[in-house]
């Protein structure tokens, strides 16, 4: 699948999958398509294999939701219905836009651990002026749109916080969004005292019930911003110079990239989709709860990693990471159905990420043995 | 503030009396409690389990209110989101080592936090217990509570109640959680379990769910739940978060007035909630007088270092609000914020 996308002319190659990791041991400095190409040339045989394998992941993942669909619905088969379906999809749907940011920001060689207060603290900045614009009689659509903005903007405002600690500041990005992380929760808990915030429209929460079959409002808006932002990672130059950075930041450096500017871009979009998954919670749970991100940013790794990301930066598919926070969410859905002991959860998920993880690194290993 | 201030002088002025008049207490068996000398004021220092549990924030606001009037200081601590004597011993000992007059805490644990009680007392600290108590009480001043067993009791009669129970049918209900481990949780549990078996045998348990202290988990839970047990006629949310989940899950799948919901704790988004009829009955604690009678005994105690008029042991009732509790009532018991 990646090769295809060589052009061979362009400044910066598609620096993808296992192209990125080789290019880190063979091509340190001077970025040109040697490092693919030779890799191709050299091996056009093996070719074929690479590319299967690499396809693999997400066939492996599709399997593996498939499977558990199945089992789930054997166990109970009222999981396999549209009520189930669309329970699931209500969870996902922040889920997943905060881990499509993440891969974004993993992809470019961060860590993005400030989505879950993110969440959180839009959410209820979000409910503070929703109820304000409704008790000043604006209509209902009208105080959902300001909600939204404000979500939004919240959010992309962590961001630029982050970003300016990474660049400016010198942080790391571990060290800079776990900071924003602390910051976030207890902002949004000075504000609260703990206590939910309501007051908004009250037609809110009817815009996140399940409406064409299992799919609300909010899962198709994240289903579009998927699509977008699958175009812009796998097929436009944003997306090649994520890559680039990730794989490779020094010489990204030297092709002329400006490694800040996209820091910058990568985590306001990681921000600025995690204040919209906020707005998201908003309308699921009808008001700015001052928990309602507690521990999303480890749902939105786990999502990535699972995916087939790789938390050294460079490698990663929005597809992937897709598939990976529907297990997820299947997963904490299934288990309640199926009604298994909840102290389980954890213990599926860790095995779930530790067996994703090591499928990625077996699979390397076979990759690197040709060479 | 100049009031304020001569209040607390003349405070000094008692307690050094007390004490150079050797007055000995029974209860800390020590010297008469510090007074911070930045202000001449009495300080409290009120360490709770998680800080920013709207519980103990209304019983911050209460001991803050009374605070204020007696003219004394009260600081106020705990781990902000963790409830557990790992987060908490440490916190309550940074405190101590401010010196504070008086104690008043809300034990994570009751052996873990036994060595801070004493410490406190063996350095002529005062101690309050709150909410919780330790195991060994002889020393402690007093303790005020809102029994969360006997909250969990209350839980089950208003759930019975909803539901219309009746003997000779079965009644499916499901109870969410903040986690295993949460010992408030964990009581009110098993008061609820209590009451059930020994009044209502036809409600049956069928589904159990933590929310990992995360509302939106809470309200994926008992989404599942309203798909998978149509037959559910009741929910006893345990902790705010599940309320939260459940008063959300029941609106959208329209199923409020179907399915009884009664909750924990009188925040105002939950009492308006009740308004609406989407949780049937809400158990509301007194942390706002917890926290003021906590501070009335700590002040009353180091002024006058006499225990006469301090009750040893008391236990503020769970109170149920419904729809029909009257608007004065609702706003009486609603948590300030």
């Amino acid at each position: 699948m990646d090769a295809d996308h060589s052009t061979g002319t362009s400044v910066v190659p598609p620096i993808e999958g296992e192209a990125a990791q080789s290019m880190v041991g063979e091509a340190p400095v001077s970025v040109t398509p040697a490092g693919d190409l030779s890799a191709g040339a050299a091996a056009p045989s093996k070719r074929k294999g690479l590319l299967a394998a690499l396809g693999s992941q997400q066939s492996i993942l599709i399997l593996v939701l498939l499977a558990m669909i199945g089992g789930f619905s054997i166990v109970k088969p009222v999981f396999f219905s549209v009520g189930v379906f669309g329970n699931i999809l209500v969870a996902w749907a922040p889920v997943a836009l905060i881990a499509i940011g993440e891969t974004f920001v993993i992809i470019s060689g961060g860590i993005d651990l400030s989505v879950g207060s993110t969440i959180t603290l839009s959410g209820v900045i979000a409910g503070y002026a929703m109820a304000a614009t409704t008790s000043a009689g604006w209509p209902s659509g009208f105080s959902i749109f300001i909600g939204a903005l404000v979500a939004a903007g919240t959010g992309l405002l962590v961001g630029l916080v982050n970003a300016t600690l990474i660049n400016v500041a010198k942080l790391v990005p571990f060290v800079a969004t776990l900071a924003t992380l602390g910051a976030g929760a207890g902002v949004a808990l000075v504000l609260t005292h703990g206590a939910p915030v309501g007051g908004g429209p009250s037609n809110a929460i009817s815009l996140s019930v399940p409406r064409f079959g299992p799919f609300s409002w909010p899962a198709i808006f994240v289903i579009v911003v998927i699509v977008i932002a699958g175009f812009f990672l796998h097929t436009a130059r944003f997306g090649r110079y994520v890559f680039a950075i990730g794989g490779n930041s020094f010489a990204a450096t030297a092709v002329g990239i400006s490694v800040p500017r996209y820091v910058t871009k990568v985590y306001g979009l990681s921000g600025m989709f995690a204040g919209l998954a906020g707005m998201i919670t908003y309308l699921t749970l009808a008001s700015g709860s001052p928990t309602a991100g507690t521990g999303d940013e480890l749902s939105a790794i786990a999502a990535v990693v699972i995916g087939g990301a790789s938390l050294t930066g460079g490698v990663g598919r929005i597809g992937g990471t897709v598939l990976g926070s529907l297990i997820l969410t299947t997963v904490t859905s299934g288990l309640v159905v199926v009604n298994i002991d909840p102290n389980w959860n954890q213990v599926v998920v860790a095995i779930l990420i530790a067996a994703a993880v090591s499928l990625q690194t077996v699979r390397r290993g076979i990759h690197r043995r040709p060479r | 503030m100049k009031h304020s201030f001569q209040r607390a002088g003349a405070a000094a002025v008692a307690v050094g009396v007390a004490a150079s008049m050797g007055i000995s207490s029974g209860v800390s068996g020590a010297s008469a409690g510090h007074v911070s000398r930045a202000s001449g004021k009495l300080t409290i220092a009120l360490v709770v389990g998680a800080s920013s549990d709207p519980f103990f924030q209304a019983m911050k606001i209460g001991a803050q209110q009374e605070a204020s009037k007696l003219g004394v200081n009260v600081i106020y601590q705990g781990n902000s989101t963790t409830y557990s004597p790992a987060t908490q011993i440490p916190v309550v000992n940074q405190v101590l080592a401010t010196k504070p007059s008086g104690l008043a805490i809300a034990p994570t644990d009751p052996t873990a936090l036994q060595a801070a009680v004493n410490r406190a007392i063996s350095e002529g600290i005062p101690v309050v217990n709150v909410d919780t108590h330790v195991n060994s009480m002889s020393k402690v001043l007093s303790f005020i509570t809102g029994n969360n067993t006997q909250g969990g009791m209350v839980a089950a009669d208003a759930l019975a109640k909803a539901m219309h129970y009746k003997s000779g049918s079965t009644f499916q209900v499901a109870v969410g959680l903040s986690s295993g481990t949460s010992t408030t949780d964990v009581a009110r549990l098993t008061g609820f379990k209590q009451e059930i078996a020994k009044k209502y045998p036809g409600v049956k348990i069928v589904a159990t769910g933590y929310s990992e202290s995360n509302s939106a988990t809470a309200n994926t839970n008992i989404n599942n739940w309203l798909t998978a047990y149509p037959h559910l006629t009741g929910i006893f949310a345990i902790d705010g978060t599940n309320a939260t989940g459940a008063s959300s899950a029941i609106q959208a799948k329209g199923l409020v007035n179907k399915v009884s919901l009664v909750g924990y704790d009188a925040y105002a988004n939950n009492v308006s909630l009740i308004k609406k009829g989407v949780i049937t009955a809400l158990i509301a604690q007194q942390p706002t007088l917890e926290g003021k009678m906590a501070v009335d005994d700590l002040v009353h105690y180091l002024r006058t270092h006499n225990t006469t008029g301090i009750q040893k042991a008391v236990q503020l009732p769970n109170i149920t609000l419904t729809k029909t509790t009257p608007a004065s009532t609702l706003k009486k018991y609603t948590y300030p914020a």
